[in-house]
């Protein structure tokens, strides 16, 4: 961040009004701060070019990763490799996204002992709560978002867009695959919400970043395992890991969305928890020692 | 109360939760939504072989694929996913005739599968197609899902 962005967000920050400064300001501090970290850019700069790199290399070898889903087909379709890269990242990529700056936005202001400094400011402690809250949720959504708009667009462009064979073997066209593909990738956004909140909450109780970023990506894990349990029918649903896999009906011959209604029902049961669990142990919180 | 307390009894409730949820599961993945959802998927997959291969004439219809699964032999359960089903596939082949392939699936907890069919009857893993390109063939093996809902 230069120092004129600084100036101009510090002069945007402070409206010349008497008025006592609400979300917005809180917001757009929260977005200043974190737009300054070299973190949160260069996660920006991963999630554009990484995938390319991915794309090539996988188009680029003999054997396809045939164990994973649709790795079998990823030379055939350019629509295939999407959902392949869909598949790998619900394992621990889109747990590590949505972790690394809402692991890090609470936690962040221990470790730097700058809890005083902006409580002692003229906003509220669940102003500066939603404040960060939003910035992190905003922040990983656009991260999913580039990520995605560059794991299509490259598959795309370097494998082609020939039809796709759906997960019934029957045969769908090209516009009607990408509209699916981007679908698919849409139904990732729930459980990313989840996970977003779940680290929020790590941030907010361990008030260590290393933890809050890690402790996600080792939950979904330990999620992705119990859900690999053959018999856990109905404890497999609850999972915030499950949704991540939603997206299959989508391709078959006859689609069905209830594993997509399921998911979005307990992501957003995920969500309501751990923001409110967050929001409660802000809101109670003695920084007078910190 | 004290935070020991109420941390102990979060824990077991929590716990307690799990358990509960294990017991009063029901399985989603059984031997009917199997059969269902791989006879349809085969039958596709063989049609769009017959298109690779140059041979005309091949529909779903003409096929008439039908299976019957199993899971582990007759001691184990038909339901749940493992590495164990076999399905017993009946159709019609490309030159009309009745074949009867066994087909190796296995089913992931995720209702997503993987089959595998017998390479005498469908052929290897990889086929010459009409322009005499090497492609691959798409009954060797292939992936597909069962609905659940």
């Amino acid at each position: 961040m230069t120092t004129a962005a600084v100036r101009s967000a510090r002069a945007a920050a402070v409206p010349p009004s008497t008025r006592r400064p609400g979300l917005g300001a809180a917001l757009r501090w929260e977005v200043v701060k974190l737009a300054a970290q070299i973190r949160s850019r260069a996660l920006l700069a991963a999630a554009l070019v990484i995938p390319i790199a991915v794309v090539a290399v996988l188009n680029g070898q003999e054997q396809p990763p045939s164990d994973t889903i649709y790795g079998k087909l990823i030379h055939l379709s350019g629509y295939a490799m999407p959902l392949l890269m869909l598949a790998f990242a619900a394992q621990w990529v889109l747990p590590l996204l949505a972790a690394v700056v809402a692991g890090d936005i609470f936690a962040g202001e221990d470790q730097h002992g700058t809890w005083k400094t902006i409580l002692t400011r003229s906003v509220s402690r669940g102003q500066i709560f939603w404040a960060k809250t939003l910035t992190a949720l905003g922040y990983n959504l656009l991260v999913l978002t580039v990520f995605a708009a560059s794991t299509i667009v490259s598959s795309v462009l370097i494998i082609g867009s020939r039809p796709l064979t759906g997960l019934s073997g029957q045969t769908i066209a090209s516009g009607h695959a990408l509209r699916l593909v981007v679908l698919a990738w849409v139904t990732a956004i729930p459980p990313i919400i989840g996970f977003t909140a779940l680290a929020l909450l790590l941030s907010v109780r361990t008030r260590n970043p290393a933890f809050g970023i890690a402790a996600p990506v080792v939950i979904g894990f330990a999620m992705q395992l119990l859900g690999s349990v053959s018999g856990l029918d109905l404890t497999r649903k609850l999972l915030l890991t499950t949704p991540f896999e939603a997206w299959h009906g989508l391709f078959a011959e006859h689609p069905f969305i209830g594993p997509l209604l399921t998911g979005l029902a307990v992501s957003a049961g995920w969500t309501v928890i751990c923001l409110g669990s967050a929001y409660v142990s802000v809101r109670r919180r003695d920084i007078t020692g910190g | 109360m004290r935070p020991i307390v109420t941390r102990t009894a979060a824990v077991l409730a929590v716990g307690a939760g799990i358990a509960a949820t294990i017991a009063a599961g029901h399985p989603e993945i059984t031997k009917t939504g199997l059969e269902r959802a791989l006879a349809p998927t085969f039958a596709n997959l063989y049609v769009h072989q017959a298109g690779i291969l140059g041979i005309p004439g091949i529909t779903t219809a003409t096929i008439g694929a039908t299976t019957a699964c199993d899971k582990g032999g007759p001691e184990v359960a038909d339901t749940g996913a493992g590495p164990n089903w076999i399905c017993m596939m009946s159709w019609a082949d490309n030159q009309g005739k009745h074949q009867d392939g066994k087909f190796e699936v296995t089913v992931k907890t995720d209702a997503t599968y993987v089959a595998g069919g017998p390479s005498k009857i469908v052929g290897l893993a990889r086929i010459t197609d009409k322009h005499g390109h090497d492609v691959p063939n798409p009954v060797f093996e292939f992936d597909g899902v069962i609905s659940t809902g």
